[in-house]
């Protein structure tokens, strides 16, 4: 007697061969027989017309908080991912002591755009060490976790206030050593340091601080248990991302370690940006180096209101300082004719056409409804206001509470990224699951990969797709038993509707703790998912599974 | 496999100053002449960066301008 059986499907086995009509048999928690299978079992799974494959496999996300009242990691699950790898960026919730929470939730807040509200509301934090994060994740998960452990923090821990001053001394490096060591032990998927981002206060984090000495010696530690670096390179300039891949690769040939570094993104702006980088780590692995560029699949759109800071107005210093104030100090400053006349004057003589015109008001929220789907050029002319102008008074009238959508800022043409990511060295992922909630959905990116690049482009089969999110990742993570459907490995089973799975609409939602606001995507053609042999998500529901564990 | 020729670049000392850096990657130039290039050079480090001029231990800083390849 079997626990589950999947019956009926076309087979997907995640290795990239072709599909097979056949059966997916389930006891224990694991895969027990895969082909035509006569047994009988407590469930059984119509998969008649479906796609049967292993779950999908989330390298890039910033679940870290959500699991701690979330433990499907929503929407995630939903679209097929079984198991997410948090903590990247240099940022973990662990090692981290109590003195230091309200930094590292500040750099959350900062660079991941996550509210406060997510991280002093909703659950009590019981730990300091991995050990007892990874315990207070455990008790209710229904997703499984490879986390990482970041940079930034250990730093923190080990050095308190220095760590954004100096470099550290060789006892520092000693203990961070031995801290990193423990973290590993306690189930880190591995290291991820970050080159780029920045605090609450626009300090830059603590991992930026650290000399390459530093960096190797924590690799060393990485190479103990084979396990992997990742890193945020400054990946909106070609030459010091290639500065990175080289760094990566002497990590990685020292220490024998894989690495990684995300987000790399293609941009018409910078046409060669990709390609270059791709050509190096193709050098670079030639040479026995392991250093996989992540590339995601959905193009980059960013949606933003005033009511909340958002990376939208990156590139105009004074904007972000008014957009950080508490709402009663912005509101006045965006009343105030002189610091608005200033405002208008950093977009340029043409009153922000050029900046803002493309822009969207989107539905869902206080924006008139005649304004509604219309651009902020239109707007601006229906209003007989320049476009900057436009955009703060519109805002101002209702509560700032009118949003706002920039499409395809970049990494959205699929003719260019659809060989790309099918190249065997291009790691799919870069999601960012759980991050940037009110700038866009980091949800759907596998629907994406299926709709946009095995139905509509062709850029790869159905086969590869999968096998791009299953094996491939579990094989540069080093996750044992995952990404294949194959006797023994453990049963992470999602059954989809190979004609329709794809990402939903991008909607507001309203599900986080304080009012927290987010933008999410419901999974299409996705019947049911399977998370250690138990069905954690199926016709359009959640079940009451916990089977998810720290699968590291 | 040899590595195609990229762009060289050094990562900087413990409070290594600009002086310093540029003397040891650009031996041999009049040391004003050598920290305008860098300057030139690493403009994430020097000109975008709040505040200027902030050398990080992990940062890049190139030690010769873009390199063609063709
Ligand atoms: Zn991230």
């Amino acid at each position: 007697m079997f626990d589950v059986i999947v019956r009926g499907g076309t087979v997907v086995d995640g290795t990239g061969a072709p599909g097979f009509a056949g059966d997916v048999a389930v006891k224990d928690g694991r895969i027990a027989a895969v082909g035509q299978i006569s047994g009988e079992a407590r469930t059984v799974v119509d998969a008649r017309g479906r796609v049967v494959a292993p779950g999908f496999i989330d390298p890039h996300t910033h679940f870290d908080v959500q699991l701690l009242w979330d433990g499907a990691a929503r929407p995630a699950l939903e679209h097929g991912v079984t198991c997410v790898v948090p903590g990247n960026c240099s940022l973990s919730l662990a090692p981290l002591k109590a003195d230091d929470r309200k930094a590292v939730v500040g750099m959350f807040q900062q660079i991941e755009e996550m509210p406060p509200e997510a991280f002093t509301t909703a659950f009590e934090w019981t730990w300091e060490d991995f050990a007892g994060y990874r315990a207070a994740i455990e008790k209710g998960l229904s997703i499984n976790v490879a986390p990482l452990v970041g940079h930034s923090v250990i730093r923190l821990w080990v050095m308190g206030p220095a760590s954004q001053e100096r470099a550290a001394f060789p006892d520092e490096i000693a203990a961070m050593q031995a801290l990193l060591r423990e973290c590993l032990k306690a189930g880190a998927v591995g290291l991820s340091t970050s080159f780029v981002d920045l605090d609450a206060h626009g300090k830059p984090v603590p991992s930026r601080y650290a000399q390459f000495d530093e960096l190797d010696a924590l690799c060393a530690v990485l190479g103990e248990f084979g396990r992997m670096l990742q890193v945020v390179p400054e990946f909106y300039a070609t030459d010091i991302t290639i500065a990175r891949i080289d760094q990566l690769a002497e990590l990685s040939i020292r220490h024998g370690i894989p690495t990684t570094f995300s987000p790399l993104f293609d941009t018409l702006a910078v046409p060669d940006n990709a390609e270059r980088a791709i050509a190096r780590v193709e050098e670079q692995f030639a040479r026995g180096a392991r250093v996989w560029p992540q590339m995601q699949t959905r193009p980059i759109d960013i949606s933003f209101s005033l009511l909340r800071p958002s990376l939208f107005f990156a590139r105009l210093p004074r904007w972000v300082r008014i957009l950080r104030q508490p709402l009663e100090q912005r509101v006045a400053a965006l009343t105030d004719p002189d610091t608005r006349a200033k405002m208008l004057a950093d977009l340029g003589p043409d009153g922000g056409e050029a900046m803002f015109g493309r822009l969207v008001a989107r539905g869902g929220d206080a924006c008139p409804p005649e304004y509604v789907g219309k651009t902020l050029s239109e707007i601006a002319r229906l209003r007989g206001q320049p476009a900057g102008l436009a955009l703060i008074k519109l805002s101002l009238e209702n509560g700032l509470d009118v949003a706002f959508l920039s499409a395809s800022q970049g990494h959205q043409s699929t003719d260019r990224i659809g060989p790309m990511l099918a190249h065997p060295l291009v790691h799919i992922g870069a999601s960012d699951g759980g991050a940037h909630l009110a700038s866009f959905s980091t949800y759907g990116d596998t629907g994406y990969l299926f709709s946009e690049f095995v139905r509509k482009a062709g850029a790869m089969s159905l086969e590869k797709a999968v096998a791009k999110i299953t094996s491939e990742t579990a094989d540069i993570w080093g996750l044992k038993d995952r990404g294949r459907l194959a006797p023994g490995q453990c049963a992470d089973i999602v059954v989809f509707d190979a004609d329709a799975i794809d990402r939903g609409d991008e909607l507001p939602a309203f599900d986080m703790p304080g009012d927290g606001m987010r933008y999410v995507r419901a999974a299409r053609g996705v019947d049911t998912v399977l998370v250690n042999g138990e069905v954690a998500y199926a016709q359009g529901a959640y079940t009451a599974s916990r089977s998810g564990v720290v699968c590291v | 496999m040899v590595l195609s020729r990229q762009r060289r670049f050094v990562t900087p000392g413990p409070e290594e100053t600009i002086e310093e850096l540029a003397a040891r990657a650009l031996p041999g130039q009049p040391l004003q002449a050598a920290v305008d290039s860098i300057k030139s050079w690493n403009l994430h480090v020097f000109a975008m960066r709040r505040p200027p001029g902030l050398m990080l231990g992990s940062d890049v800083i190139f030690v010769e301008p873009p390199v063609s390849n063709g």
